[in-house]
C-alpha cells in the first residue's frame, strides 16, 4: 500500500529544491513532516500556475519534467503512481495534515484544470494535437498555403487524396519556379520545395503515400538533365508527376477493381469500414459489371466517412446497410467478405488504417470471414510497425466533421475538454497480419506475410 | 549570391489589397474644403490617428504586401504625403500603390466603375476594403482570408464577405440634424456553412417595400437559412480574380455594395444565372485544380450535374447538413478521368459574421459612427500627461483633464480648463476656463477662453471665439465661431459664414472629400 502522501508526480519536482526555508534537512524529517512540506510546495506552485494560464502547454512542461525524487520513501510510491497513470486524482487525502489540504483545495482546484489536462494527454503526448498552420510570410507558395488549410480543416482526407493533392500542388509550384542564377534546377528546386513540404507537414503529419511520392519526386528532380532548357525540364517533371499519379494510383486502382471485383460473387454480403477510395471504386465497378450483392457499411465517429460512402453507393443502386462500429457483432454472421482499405502497409504485414479497422478485422477473423485489404503498392512502407501508439495522429477537438444532426444547437452537442474529461481521437490503428486474409494490390493478391516481397515484385522500384 | 532575389521572384503574390478612399459625403462638413485644399475622408483622425491607418495595419498583419489605394484626383497629394511621412511607420512592409480617378464632389463615380477601370492592375485574387472600416482587435484579416482560401479550393466559392453586428446607439446621443442613421439592410444567410445568400437591395425595396422575395431554389438548397436585419456590411470582400470578369459584363452596375454583391450571391442558387455566368466566374480550362484529389477524398461527395427535375430522385444526400454544398441530384461516381475532370463549382459567396461580443467594429462613414468610434477608443486607453518636456509645459497644471480623454502633441491647455471624454488633436490652443465634454477636436484648433463645447466635432483649424457655446455641432475645417455665439445641433459650413476664411496661416492639411458611393 503506497503511503498516501505522494500526490501527483508531474507537478512537483520542487522536491529537489533546496531546503532554504526549512529548519532541518529533509532526510531528518519525519514522513508526516515531509508530506507537509510537499503539500506546501505544491500549493505554492499551484497558485503560481493558477496565475499563469498555461493550458495545454502545461503538458509539455509537466510531462517532460523528470520527477526528481530526493526522498527515498517516495520512490516506490511514485512508481506505483506512474503505473496508475491518468486516472489518478490530485487531492488524495493525507491522514496527518488534514486541515492543510482542505485549505489548499480551493487554491489547488483552480490549477487542477490545467494540471489534469496536462496529465490527461500523457498517453499521446508524443504526437499531441495538430497545430494550426502558421504562414511563414512570403516563402510559401499560395497553392501550398491553401492546400495546408484544406488539410488542417480536414477537407481533403484519405491517403490517396492527400497524395494526389500534394503532387498537383507541386506541379503548380514547379511551373511557377524559375532557377536563380548560378545554380541548376536539379540542385536548387529541392531546396525550394523543402519549406513548402514542411508547411504541409505542420498542417497535418505526412502520410506514407505523400512521403513515398515526394521521395520519388526528389529522385526525378535530381536525375533531371542539366542541359535541358528550364521550361522543358519543368514540363518533364510535371509529366513525370502525372505519370506517377496515373500509374501508381489510377491504373493501380483499376487493376485492383478487376481483381477484387472478381472475388465478389452474386448474393454476397460485403462489409466495409469507413470509406476507402479504392473500396468504393471496387464496389461501384462490380455493380456496373452486373453483380448482385449488398453492402454493409460500418462507421464510427468522429469522421463519419461511411455516410458519404452510403450516399454514393445507394445513389448507384446498391443495397446498403449502415451501422456504427459497436453494432458490428449483430451483423457479422451474415457477412461473406470484408473489404477494407489502408493508409499504408508495412514490411511485417501489418496494415495501418482508419481507427476501427483492426476491430473489424479481428471480429471477422473470429467468425471466419475473409478480410481482404485493397491497397496500391505505393502505400508500402519499408518500416515495421508494431503498434498504433508510437505513430498516430489525433483529430482536433470540435465539430469539424459535422458529426451531429442539427436538432439541437451545435454547442450543446460538441464535446469539449472539461476539467474531468479529456477527449482523444486517434485517427489510425494497426491491424496485425494474423487477422488479414489477403492483400489485393496491382501486382497481385498477396498473403500478408509476403508483403515484404512487394519491392521485389515491382523490380525494386518503389 | 542574392538570396532575396530567389524567394521574392519564385513565389507569386497571393492577394492584392484594394483600399477605396472616397469623398465621404455623409461626413460633410468635416470633409468639406479647408480653404482651397481638400480634406480627405481617409485622413480624418480617429483617436488622433488617421482613419486610413486602421485598415492598413489590419492588412499588414495578415501578411498581404501589395496595396492598391484608389482616391479621387484632388486628394492625391494629401494621401501621398501621408503615406510617405513618418506616420506610415506603423505599416512598414506594405507596398502602397496610389492611384487616382477623376471625380468631383458633385459627379459621383460608382465603385464598380473604379474597379473596372483598374481591372488591368489586378492579376490575382483581391481583397476590397473601404478606408473607413475599423476592425475589432480580436478579428484578424487572416481569418477571413483562410475561409476564402479553404472554400475556394474545396468548393469553388467565389467570394467571402464580412458582416458585423452594430452596437445599438445610446439614447440621446443621436441627433437628427446630423443625418439619419443608415438602417441595416436585411440579409439572408446560412449559418452552418457560412454562406451569404441574399441581400436586399434598394431596388428590391422600391419594387416591393413590404415583402422580401426569395427563390425556392435558395430555400431548398439551404433549408436552415436565417434572416437578419441587424448585421451591417463591413464592405470587406475577398474575391477571386474571375469576379472582375463578371463585373466587366455587368456594365450597368454602379455600386459594389448595393448592386454587385447582391447580384453575385445569385448564381449559387439560380440556375439561369449559373448557366449564364458560370463559365465566367469559374473557368475550368487551363487551370490546375484539385478535382482529382477531391474525388478521392473521403469526406467529400462530388457535386454533379443538376438535372431538370430534382424532385424525381429516389434519394437525397444525408439531410443533416453534411452535404450542404451539393445539389440534390447525384449520378454514379465516375472513375473515368476523361469525363468531368472539372468539379462543378458551387459559386458560393462565403460569409463571416463578427458578433458584438467579439469586439467593436464599425465603419466611420457617417457622423454618428465617427463620433462613436472616437468614443470607443477613448474607453480603451487612459490619459497620461505627456512625458516630453515641451508638451508637458504647454499643459497647465491647473487644467482638469479627465482620464478618459486624449490630448495630442504640442497642444496648449490653459488653466482651469476642463476636458472630459474628449479627443483633442495636435497643435491646438485651448484657452482658460473652457469646458470641453465629449468632443472630437482635430488638429490646429483654437478655442478661446470660456468656451463651452458639448458633443461637438470640430474640423481642423476651427476657431471658437470666447464664451461661445456649441452643443452637438459639426464644423468644417477652418470655420470660425464668433465670440459669444450659441449654436446647437447644427452642421456649420464655411459657406454659411460670410467673413473671409482665415485659414491661410494654418498648415496645408485641409482636404476636401466629396460624395463617394461607398461611404453611404
Amino acid at each position: 500500500m503506497a503511503p498516501a502522501a505522494t500526490l501527483d508526480v508531474q507537478v512537483q519536482p520542487s522536491n529537489g529544491e533546496p531546503s532554504r526555508t526549512l529548519p532541518k534537512p529533509q532526510k531528518e524529517m519525519t514522513k508526516a513532516e515531509r508530506r507537509e512540506l510537499q503539500e506546501r510546495q505544491r500549493a505554492a506552485k499551484a497558485t503560481k500556475q493558477a496565475a499563469v494560464p498555461n493550458g495545454v502547454n502545461g503538458k509539455t512542461a509537466n510531462n517532460k519534467k523528470p520527477t526528481e525524487v530526493t526522498q527515498p520513501s517516495n520512490v516506490p510510491a511514485q512508481r506505483k503512481e506512474r503505473r496508475a497513470s491518468r486516472a489518478a486524482d490530485t487531492a488524495r487525502p493525507t491522514p496527518a495534515p488534514v486541515n492543510k489540504p482542505l485549505q489548499k483545495v480551493p487554491l489547488v482546484a483552480a490549477a487542477d484544470a490545467s494540471v489534469e489536462k496536462a496529465r490527461g494527454l500523457r498517453i499521446f503526448a508524443h504526437f499531441g494535437l495538430p497545430k494550426p498552420a502558421s504562414i511563414a510570410k512570403g516563402e510559401i507558395h499560395p497553392t501550398i498555403v491553401r492546400l495546408a488549410l484544406q488539410f488542417s480543416n480536414f477537407k481533403i482526407t484519405g491517403a490517396n487524396a492527400r497524395c494526389i493533392a500534394t503532387l498537383t500542388a507541386f506541379k503548380t509550384v514547379i511551373q511557377d519556379y524559375s532557377t536563380p542564377p548560378h545554380t541548376t534546377l536539379s540542385r536548387h528546386l529541392m531546396t525550394h520545395l523543402s519549406p513548402q513540404i514542411s508547411h504541409l507537414v505542420a498542417a497535418r503529419p505526412m502520410a506514407i503515400t505523400m512521403g513515398n511520392a515526394i521521395r520519388q519526386l526528389k529522385l526525378e528532380i535530381s536525375g533531371s538533365d542539366i542541359d535541358l532548357p528550364e521550361q522543358d525540364a519543368k514540363n518533364a517533371l510535371c509529366s513525370k508527376i502525372d505519370h506517377y499519379i496515373r500509374d501508381r494510383i489510377i491504373m493501380a486502382d483499376q487493376v485492383i477493381q478487376e481483381t477484387a471485383g472478381s472475388k465478389i460473387k452474386d448474393g454476397d454480403v460485403i462489409l466495409t469500414y469507413a470509406r476507402s477510395s479504392v473500396v468504393e471504386k471496387v464496389l461501384l465497378d462490380a455493380h456496373t459489371e452486373g453483380r448482385d450483392f449488398s453492402v454493409i457499411i460500418v462507421d464510427s465517429r468522429p469522421m463519419l466517412e461511411g455516410k458519404r460512402l452510403l450516399s454514393i453507393l445507394s445513389a448507384a443502386g446498391i443495397q446498403c446497410t449502415y451501422l456504427l462500429l459497436p453494432a458490428l457483432g449483430s451483423v457479422i454472421n451474415e457477412v461473406s467478405t470484408v473489404l477494407v482499405g489502408a493508409h499504408s502497409i508495412h514490411s511485417n504485414g501489418s496494415v495501418f488504417s482508419r481507427a476501427g479497422t483492426a476491430l473489424v478485422a479481428m471480429m471477422a477473423k473470429r467468425h471466419s470471414v475473409p478480410v481482404v485489404v485493397c491497397c496500391e503498392t505505393y502505400k508500402f512502407s519499408e518500416g515495421v510497425q508494431l503498434d498504433s501508439f508510437t505513430k498516430n495522429e489525433l483529430a482536433p477537438i470540435g465539430d469539424m466533421f459535422s458529426s451531429f444532426p442539427l436538432t439541437k444547437p451545435r454547442d450543446a452537442l460538441t464535446l469539449q475538454n472539461r476539467p474531468n474529461l479529456e477527449i482523444l481521437n486517434p485517427l489510425y490503428d494497426l491491424t496485425p497480419p494474423s487477422c488479414i486474409t489477403a492483400v489485393v494490390t496491382e501486382v497481385g493478391v498477396i498473403p500478408p506475410n509476403s508483403i515484404s516481397s512487394i519491392p521485389l515484385a515491382l523490380g525494386r522500384l518503389l | 549570391m542574392d538570396f532575396d532575389y530567389s524567394t521574392t521572384k519564385l513565389i507569386p503574390q497571393e492577394f492584392l489589397a484594394i483600399v477605396l478612399a472616397g469623398f465621404g459625403n455623409e461626413l460633410v462638413p468635416l470633409t468639406g474644403n479647408y480653404g482651397d485644399e481638400p480634406s480627405p475622408k481617409a485622413l480624418l483622425p480617429i483617436a488622433n490617428k488617421p482613419m486610413l491607418e486602421y485598415p492598413l495595419v489590419w492588412i499588414e498583419q495578415s501578411g498581404i504586401k501589395n496595396v492598391l489605394l484608389v482616391c479621387p484626383t484632388p486628394h492625391r497629394s494629401a494621401l501621398s504625403n501621408y503615406i510617405q511621412s513618418d506616420s506610415s511607420s506603423s505599416f512598414p512592409s506594405l507596398r502602397i500603390d496610389l492611384q487616382t480617378y477623376d471625380e468631383t464632389q458633385d459627379l459621383n463615380v460608382g465603385t464598380c466603375a473604379i474597379l473596372r477601370h483598374f481591372a488591368h492592375k489586378i492579376q490575382q485574387d483581391f481583397v476590397l476594403l473601404p478606408c473607413d472600416f475599423v476592425p475589432p482587435s480580436s478579428f484578424s484579416l487572416t481569418q477571413l482570408l483562410n475561409k476564402f482560401r479553404t472554400e475556394t479550393m474545396y468548393d469553388g466559392a467565389i467570394a467571402t464577405a464580412c458582416f458585423y453586428e452594430g452596437r445599438k446607439p445610446e439614447k440621446g446621443s443621436h441627433t437628427d440634424e446630423w443625418g439619419l442613421l443608415p438602417s441595416p439592410v436585411p440579409i439572408v444567410w446560412d449559418e452552418r456553412s457560412g454562406t451569404l445568400l441574399h441581400i436586399e437591395t434598394p431596388d428590391d425595396v422600391d419594387r416591393n417595400g413590404e415583402e422580401i422575395e426569395l427563390r425556392m431554389s435558395l430555400l431548398s438548397r439551404y433549408p436552415r437559412a436565417r434572416l437578419s436585419a441587424s448585421l451591417l456590411d463591413s464592405h470587406v470582400y475577398v474575391c477571386r480574380r474571375q469576379v472582375l470578369d463578371a463585373l466587366q459584363q455587368k456594365s450597368r452596375f454602379d455600386s459594389i455594395r448595393e448592386e454587385f454583391i447582391p447580384w453575385l450571391c445569385k448564381p449559387q442558387y439560380q440556375r439561369t444565372k449559373r448557366q449564364k455566368y458560370g463559365h465566367v466566374l469559374s473557368p475550368s480550362a487551363n487551370t490546375i485544380n484539385q478535382s482529382l484529389a477531391l474525388k478521392h477524398s473521403t469526406v467529400h461527395t462530388a457535386p454533379v450535374q443538376q438535372r431538370s427535375r430534382e424532385e424525381s430522385l429516389p434519394q437525397s444526400p444525408p439531410s443533416d447538413g453534411q452535404n450542404e454544398e451539393q445539389p440534390r441530384s447525384l449520378i454514379p461516381f465516375l472513375a473515368d478521368d476523361d469525363e468531368e475532370e472539372s468539379m462543378l463549382a458551387s459559386l458560393r459567396v462565403g460569409l463571416v459574421v463578427q458578433r458584438a461580443d467579439g469586439g467593436y467594429a464599425a465603419r466611420a462613414n457617417n457622423l454618428h459612427s465617427y463620433l462613436e468610434l472616437n468614443r470607443h477608443f477613448l474607453s480603451q486607453t487612459t490619459y497620461f500627461l505627456p512625458t516630453d518636456q515641451e508638451s508637458r509645459s504647454l499643459i497647465d497644471h491647473k487644467a482638469q483633464i479627465s482620464s478618459d480623454s486624449m490630448i495630442g502633441h504640442s497642444t496648449r491647455v490653459e488653466e482651469r480648463t476642463t476636458v472630459k471624454k474628449s479627443i483633442i488633436g495636435q497643435h491646438c490652443v485651448i484657452g482658460k476656463m473652457a469646458r470641453i465634454v465629449g468632443c472630437v477636436v482635430q488638429d490646429h484648433c483654437v478655442i478661446a477662453d470660456g468656451a463651452k463645447l458639448d458633443g461637438c466635432v470640430l474640423g481642423k483649424g476651427t476657431k471658437v471665439g470666447a464664451k461661445a457655446e456649441l452643443s452637438r455641432c459639426v464644423t468644417q475645417c477652418g470655420y470660425e465661431v464668433s465670440a459669444g455665439e450659441t449654436v446647437k445641433n447644427e452642421k456649420l459650413d464655411v459657406s454659411d459664414w460670410t467673413a473671409t476664411p482665415g485659414s491661410s496661416e494654418e498648415d496645408e492639411e485641409d482636404e476636401e472629400t466629396s460624395s463617394e458611393e461607398e461611404s453611404d
